[in-house]
């Protein structure tokens, strides 16, 4: 086709694709080459420097680690891989405390926040489709608020001086202050507050799509609520309960703002200590190594989660 | 079935346990006293020590400008992925783009903003560049973590959107590129607006990343209200906080209305 | 044959020296291991309006993709009014679509859609205003053109999408469907528009659907498709008296068919012995391209059979059944009968009087009669 033959000029689009088309660039491999260029430099490569570190040795300057590769005199390249990082990790009590504290309270949090978020799930799913928007919203709406500022809004509700102890002390009901603020229960509640949203929305996707006639068919069938919520409701929505639990469990783990404000000095969760481990003792290799490890703790969940979320997915078609 | 109030009463608490705490924030936000939680009335004067306080509202400007820009960076990377995977069929490194387009909203913010930390410091060693960190290196940091959501958001929007569109303006003359501009953009445009916004949002929020890639002198909102709340609580935070609500709640108050007034398109 | 003859300017499939508008060479279709479209040939002519009939997943719908540019040809050729269009993109092939979905941009007002196609051949302004009203007209929505695609009515956004598609006077206009998504009075009505406006422009039109009553009233000819290949082609009567094969005797309308093995064969007849199927003999007035002893198949419509409660006169074409079931339809009544030979066949009358008391009901023993040129015999 020759610019000739046309009746019209040549439109700016025609003109910038011939344009990247002189560079050998396509619209459809620029397409795909922008983000995934951005992706490898920014996402993939850092991910890779992390591990390097992870193997390097503690050294004092900046950057505070001794280098990997190291030309000798005699022009032979020495690669100097410590694992001593991670028989560092491995073996001090601290950190392998800090693995299971956070694991546990990731999974305490996540059963907490299951049983709150279900059944405001199903009262938004079977509620009228009037308010169903309405309502999600409402769940939703918190999100968009600063996360930082929420978690703080707690700290006012628990503290010593806070809200709930002066409401109990105004009632009578106590005579001294009860110490909630700093503690784990504390976390629990700051984790469910923060993550609650995320378990509601795959359990709501997953139960407004439950088809009401088959909770009907169970009953004509002689099953008692519970047992029909047990042997139809529950089986069914498991996609949603898995993608919710996930996307509360897996953040929870590495969770550094919550346990900071709201726990106590002994509540160890990973994410402090690998903060800690950089910006107070600045040991960047090791905290490399809490990184790495952290990041194997968190392939199974998120594998099962990518599965659960294709289910969820699945029932929407 | 039997209508119980069980799961209603739990509902109900569920949203007041959503609400009660901002609730709480707002209402002290204009207490007179200086401690946050004792009533001791009316009174406006932390926001006047808000705006005073040069250090909040300077944090604030940058915040604000980081924000945009990571935003507006996200928005266009993020729709570029998303048009890929969406559309563009199967292609060499399709399975390695999905994975890393996903993996940072699964990532830990620790882990996120150790690895550019590091990224950015060999870097600087190895070509000169970023110099020193600051506005560029958080930018770059919030525009890759943000640009994840965006990918997801402008997917699900095209993989809503009738395939046969696009055919039938390429079948009616128009070029591949004529295409993205005439009919795919104009129709994915909520889902961009909503992709920005959520961008914008979660760059405003995000303190952990910040912490890590940023340098001296370059602190955002949410890195001085951790210093200041980490000690305790503060009036002036109230404060911040109430405006920051307000306008959450006015714009999505302004969403809902237009999207009220726009009838329901296919 | 006994159809009658009709100039042949009109028919050019029926003349040999024809130069076909669109050629279709050999074509094949796979996704990975599935053959979509397999070994297909094909011709249509200028002004022809063809229909592709076939269930879901016989590739009618693949190779109209093909034909729009939206797929590639896996082996094979396309040509189009002489020209080959494996090289040239959807874009600019000199064809429009009209798609099942309508596909109409939902952004765009109803005289901006139309206006789309002519917009990208770099027309004047006054020139695509001029065609947009024009086109308008022709679809009968004048006072529409302001409105949004979700302000219309089903049948009007066919009509938008009708004239989409034929903006920038396409030589070739494929139709997805064109009908599926109405309702059956409104379908019935914009039948006769489709055919109505297709004459008055002389464009081509391929239209592909899955519904046998559309495809009789619309085509001037038929192509039906099953897994991926062609299985006959030709007019519609041709189609529905003389289907060759089992598959579309029974796709294209009702159909009894009875098995049987040739016992003469002659120039100007054939007897089949269906006596395991029918219980008697099978007569064909005319030769059949088959040997003796021969398995075939004998297709007869329900419509082509009487039934009597005397036996007719003969030794042949003429079975004995119970009636099990008369479906009452109004215009004809549809009789469920179950032979003696324990097959079960349909047979058809026309209700010419409005009650009939002496009629045949069910539980009554009937016979079942034909002409002995009435079916068609299928080798396959």
């Amino acid at each position: 086709m020759s610019a000739g033959a046309l009746s019209s000029p040549p439109r700016p689009w025609t003109r910038l694709g011939r344009w990247l088309g002189r560079l050998g660039i396509n619209g459809r491999t620029a397409v795909i080459l922008a983000p995934t260029l951005w992706l490898a430099i920014f996402f993939l490569i850092p991910l890779l420097v992390v591990f390097k570190i992870a193997l390097s040795a503690f050294a004092l300057g900046q950057p505070p680690y001794a280098p990997m590769f190291r030309w000798g005199a005699d022009d032979s390249l020495s690669i100097t891989l410590q694992f001593s990082n991670f028989l560092f990790i491995l073996q001090d009590s601290l950190y392998a405390n800090a693995y299971i504290n956070s694991l546990r309270i990731a999974a305490i949090s996540t059963a907490l926040a299951l049983l709150i978020a279900y059944p405001m799930a199903w009262f938004i799913a079977r509620s009228d489709e009037k308010y169903r928007n309405l309502l999600l919203m409402l769940v939703i709406l918190p999100f968009w608020t600063s996360f930082l500022l929420r978690v703080y809004a707690w700290m006012g509700f628990l503290g010593r001086n806070g809200i709930i102890n002066n409401m109990l002390l105004g009632l009578g009901i106590i005579d001294q202050p009860i110490t909630m603020l700093q503690t784990e229960g504390a976390v629990f509640i700051g984790i469910v507050y923060t993550y609650l949203p995320f378990m509601v929305l795959p359990l709501y996707t997953t139960l407004v799509k439950l088809d009401q006639s088959l909770i009907e068919a169970s009953a004509d069938l002689g099953a008692r609520p519970f047992m029909t919520f047990l042997t139809v409701i529950l089986p069914l929505s498991m996609p949603g309960v898995i993608a919710g639990s996930m996307l509360v469990f897996i953040p929870a783990i590495g969770e550094f703002v919550i346990p900071s404000l709201l726990g106590g000095a002994d509540t160890l969760m990973i994410g402090r200590v690998l903060w800690d481990e950089f910006f107070a003792n600045r040991d960047w290799p090791v905290a490399s190594a809490v990184a790495i490890v952290m990041l194997v703790i968190l392939v199974v969940p998120i594998m099962l989660m990518s599965r659960a979320q294709n289910a969820v997915v699945e029932t929407e078609k | 079935m039997r209508r119980g109030y069980l799961i209603p009463m739990i509902a109900v608490l569920g949203f007041a346990f959503l609400y009660a705490p901002i609730a709480s924030l707002v209402v002290f936000s204009f207490n007179e006293n200086r401690l946050v939680t004792v009533w001791s009335g009316f009174s406006t004067r932390w926001y006047a020590a808000l705006f005073n306080d040069s250090q909040i509202v300077d944090a604030a400007f940058l915040s604000l400008q980081i924000a945009a820009v990571s935003a507006s960076i996200a928005t266009v990377l993020g729709t570029l992925a998303g048009v890929a995977l969406a559309r563009l069929g199967r292609f060499r490194g399709k399975t390695a783009l999905t994975g890393m387009a996903s993996a940072p909203l699964v990532m830990p913010d620790v882990i996120t903003g150790l690895s550019l930390l590091l990224l950015f410091v060999s870097m600087e060693a190895l070509i000169g560049w970023p110099a020193g960190r600051g506005f560029t290196t958080i930018t770059i940091a919030h525009s890759t973590f943000c640009m994840a959501y965006v990918t997801v958001v402008i997917r699900a929007r095209l993989s809503d959107m009738d395939n046969s569109l696009d055919e039938a303006a390429m079948d009616l003359g128009a070029t591949p590129l004529r295409v993205f501009f005439d009919i795919t953009l104009p129709i994915i445009s909520p889902a961009l607006v909503s992709g920005w916004l959520l961008a914008f949002t979660l760059s405003l929020d995000d303190l952990v990343i910040s912490s890590f890639v940023s340098g001296p002198g370059a602190s955002t909102l949410p890195m001085v209200i951790f210093s200041k709340i980490r000690l305790g609580v503060s009036p002036d935070v109230n404060a911040l906080a109430t405006i920051i609500i307000g306008i959450v709640a006015i714009g999505v108050i302004a969403a809902t209305m237009i999207g009220m007034r726009r009838p329901q398109k296919t | 044959m006994k159809k009658p003859q009709i100039a042949a300017d009109t028919r050019p499939w029926r003349d040999p020296d024809a130069v076909p508008f669109v050629r279709i060479r050999n074509v094949t279709k796979t996704f990975g291991d599935v053959y979509a479209v397999d070994d297909v040939s094909l011709d249509i002519y200028k002004g022809e309006l063809f229909c592709l009939l076939g269930g879901s997943g016989s590739g009618k719908s693949t190779l109209l993709r093909m034909l729009a540019g939206f797929e590639t040809i896996t082996k094979g050729t396309i040509e189009i009014d002489g020209q080959d269009m494996a090289q040239v993109p959807s874009y600019q092939r000199p064809v429009n679509m009209m798609f099942q979905s309508y596909a109409l941009f939902p952004h765009m007002t109803v005289e901006a859609n139309i206006a789309y196609g002519l917009k990208r051949e770099g027309l004047p302004k006054g020139e695509i205003a001029e065609r947009v009203a024009e086109l308008l007209k022709l679809v009968r929505l004048e006072s529409f053109g302001r409105r949004k695609p979700h302000q219309l009515s089903g049948g009007q956004r066919q009509r938008v999408a009708l004239a989409r598609s034929l903006a920038r006077r396409p030589k070739l206009l494929l139709l997805d469907e064109p009908l599926g998504a109405l309702d059956k009075k409104l379908r019935e009505d914009t039948q006769y528009e489709l055919v109505k406006i297709q004459e008055q422009l002389g464009v081509t039109f391929i239209v592909v659907t899955h519904d046998q009553e559309e495809a009789m009233t619309l085509s001037t000819r038929i192509g039906v498709m099953n897994d991926g290949k062609i299985a006959q082609i030709g007019e519609p009567q041709e189609i529905y008296e003389f289907p060759n094969s089992r598959f579309v005797a029974g796709f294209v309308g009702s159909v009894n068919i009875f098995e049987g093995v040739v016992t003469e064969d002659e120039d100007d007849h054939i007897r089949i012995d269906a006596s395991a199927e029918a219980g008697c003999d099978i007569y064909v007035s005319h030769g059949v391209d088959c040997a003796p002893e021969q398995i075939l198949w004998y297709a007869i419509r329900p419509e082509k059979m009487v039934l009597s409660r005397e036996r007719p006169e003969g030794d042949a074409n003429i079975v004995h059944g119970l009636v099990q079931d008369v479906a009452y339809l109004g215009d004809m009544s549809v009789f469920r009968i179950l032979l003696d030979s324990g097959k079960r066949i349909h047979v058809s009358q026309t209700n010419v009087s409005r009650y009939d008391p002496e009629g045949i009901s069910w539980d009554e023993k009937v016979y079942i009669s034909w002409e002995a040129d009435a079916g068609a015999v299928l080798t396959s």
